[in-house]
């Protein structure tokens, strides 16, 4: 429930506090990525249906999925799937997964590494209401929308209403030499 | 029992002093004044948590009581987005159907609604149902200058604008757009967008709503480094668009097509070292003198531009001064400013409740609660 969207930014500033030293270093490196070079716009990805879907084992994917501090939600902006009977990278039952998505840069507190990180939207029912996360690193405005979490990624699906958000693992991050 | 008794009587016994009261009339529906104060705001309420059953309220800030407060609604489906006509008594909701709620056959449509009545009297076909569905913004849904067209923005994920020609209640035309977003009313009947390199387009557009001219701005910011919010404020036909780092980019929209005009600091020296920021939903508001409103937090970062902030902060864009830090009585995540001369600033807050200030003084009034909202993340001066 969003009843009071303080609780959510208090948490995550209380998390990011917490992290400061190492992110900070973390968000330095990382202006460009896989997918374009800083002065490219970011084009959407599609990559629904692909991957096995099967997740890692926990230590080299570390966290609970159910929690905003997950490493993969560094740039979320919605419902954590894994809390609306779907996991951090498979839809809740009789959902679509959008198959266009914006993107984000997480790294791995596991293995130090920046992994770009899909945001498929779960589509045709209504929000969730379970665990809303909102995190923006790396967000940027509509006018880009690869990086753009303000959208409604229910694009291409039979519907666009909104239930929840997965995160699946497109590749590590490189920066192009 | 023999209290019962007593009342009755004395019910019985007062009946027959007082007069009966008169007879209700049936079918009562009341109307709205014309034009509205210039005080009241439209709360739109994006219902996050079933978008299906989004909602425009009117509210009278100014007014203390509930029952004088709510003015009426309307429903605005699916992350609707909302533009005010100042010389037709309507206003516009581009919003989207499907025939079975959430499922069945789609319709994206713009419903006109009355201001007297707040009923729907006309629906525009968005033909091809491309509505853009995102959290929403003042130039999703936009008036040309001399209010013949609307500008609709669309998102399929390629993105374009629709083009409404208002009188025949008609989509005429659509305008792709080169990886650029939004329509920012431009000069008579035109439009201008912000694109993902760091320029700007605009279109001027013929009164059959075909493209007459086109031109494109060098790209004049970075994307990454302090990307300008799309969530600028118009004032008098001059865009003012803050960026992430706080810095604030003037853009003339008057003309035929965008002029770049100054940047500055919003930040004055002593504060920069504290990194205060621009942040939030909904950021922005001007007044009717043109002062410029924005929320602000510090110790901003990457990733802190939505999270809103303690503080408004309050700007001469002409004398490129800050006048005032108000500081708000609960963390605030969208604003906005009433018209008048007297105006009124509206923060969102965390508690998704609306919070009312003396925009003049930064006093806090009163805080709008209970009148059945949900996440009222944007509001929109009433026009």
């Amino acid at each position: 429930m969003i009843t009071n969207w303080l609780d959510a930014i208090t948490e995550r500033m209380t998390r990011s506090v917490a992290q400061r030293t190492s992110r900070r270093g973390f968000l330095g490196s990382v202006g460009a990525t896989l997918i374009g070079g800083a002065a490219l716009p970011l084009l959407p990805v599609a990559r629904a249906g692909g991957g096995d879907g099967q997740p890692a084992p926990p230590s080299q994917d570390p966290g609970d999925p159910t929690s905003c501090d997950y490493w993969r939600n560094c740039s979320i902006d919605g419902y954590l799937c894994s809390c609306c009977g779907g996991s951090m990278n498979s839809c809740p039952p009789g959902t679509d997964m959008s198959p266009v998505t914006w993107i984000g840069t997480c790294r791995n507190p596991a293995d130090g590494k920046d992994y770009i990180i899909s945001y498929n939207d779960c589509c045709g029912k209504n929000s969730c209401g379970a665990c809303f996360c909102n995190r923006n690193e790396r967000d940027r405005p509509l006018y880009r929308p690869g990086t753009a979490n303000d959208y409604n990624w229910c694009v291409g699906t039979k519907s666009i209403a909104y239930h929840c958000t997965v995160t699946l693992i497109l590749g590590v991050a490189t920066t192009p030499s | 029992m023999r209290a019962v008794l007593v009342a009755w009587l004395g019910l019985i016994t007062g009946g027959a002093l007082a007069a009966d009261l008169p007879v209700d009339k049936v079918g009562t529906v009341l109307t709205l004044p014309q034009p509205y104060p210039a005080h009241w705001v439209w709360v739109q309420d994006i219902a996050f948590e079933h978008m299906l059953d989004g909602k425009m309220i009117l509210v009278d800030p100014r007014a203390t009581t509930l029952r004088e407060q709510f003015k009426g609604m309307f429903n605005s489906s699916n992350i609707a987005a909302f533009a005010q006509s100042t010389t037709r008594p309507e206003v516009y909701v581009a919003e989207t159907f499907y025939s079975r709620g959430n499922r069945g056959q789609r319709s994206d449509v713009i419903t006109v609604y009355d201001k007297p009545n707040l009923r729907p009297i006309a629906e525009i076909p968005l033909t091809g149902n491309k509505r853009a569905s995102a959290m929403p913004g003042r130039h999703a849904l936009a008036m040309s200058g001399d209010e013949s067209l609307l500008f609709a923005y669309f998102f399929t994920p390629a993105t374009s604008i629709g083009i409404i020609d208002v009188a025949r209640r008609a989509l005429v035309n659509e305008v792709s757009l080169p990886s650029c977003a939004m329509a920012y009313p431009t000069g008579k009947r035109g439009f201008s967008s912000l694109c993902a390199n760091g320029s700007m387009v605009s279109f001027q557009l013929d009164a059959a709503g075909k493209v007459a001219n086109t031109k494109v701005l060098d790209p004049f910011f970075d994307v990454d480094a302090d990307a300008l919010f799309e969530k600028p404020v118009i004032a008098n036909g001059m865009g003012y668009f803050p960026t992430f780092n706080g810095n604030l980019q003037v853009i003339d929209l008057r003309g035929d097509h965008a002029v770049l005009g100054a940047r500055w600091n919003l930040v004055p020296e002593a504060e920069r070292k504290q990194n205060w920021r621009p942040g939030g939903a909904m950021l922005t508001g001007a007044d009717d003198a043109g002062h410029l409103y924005l929320i602000m937090h510090p110790d901003g970062k990457e990733g802190t531009h939505k999270d809103g902030g303690p503080e408004v902060w309050v700007f001469d864009v002409a004398k490129q001064t800050r006048l005032q830090r108000i500081t708000l009585k609960t963390w605030g995540l969208s604003i906005e400013a009433t018209g008048g001369p007297e105006p009124l600033l509206l923060v969102t807050n965390a508690e998704m409740n609306i919070d009312v200030y003396d925009a003049r003084t930064g006093k806090h009034q009163r805080t709008l609660a209970h009148f059945g909202q949900e996440t009222p993340l944007i509001m929109h001066a009433a026009r």
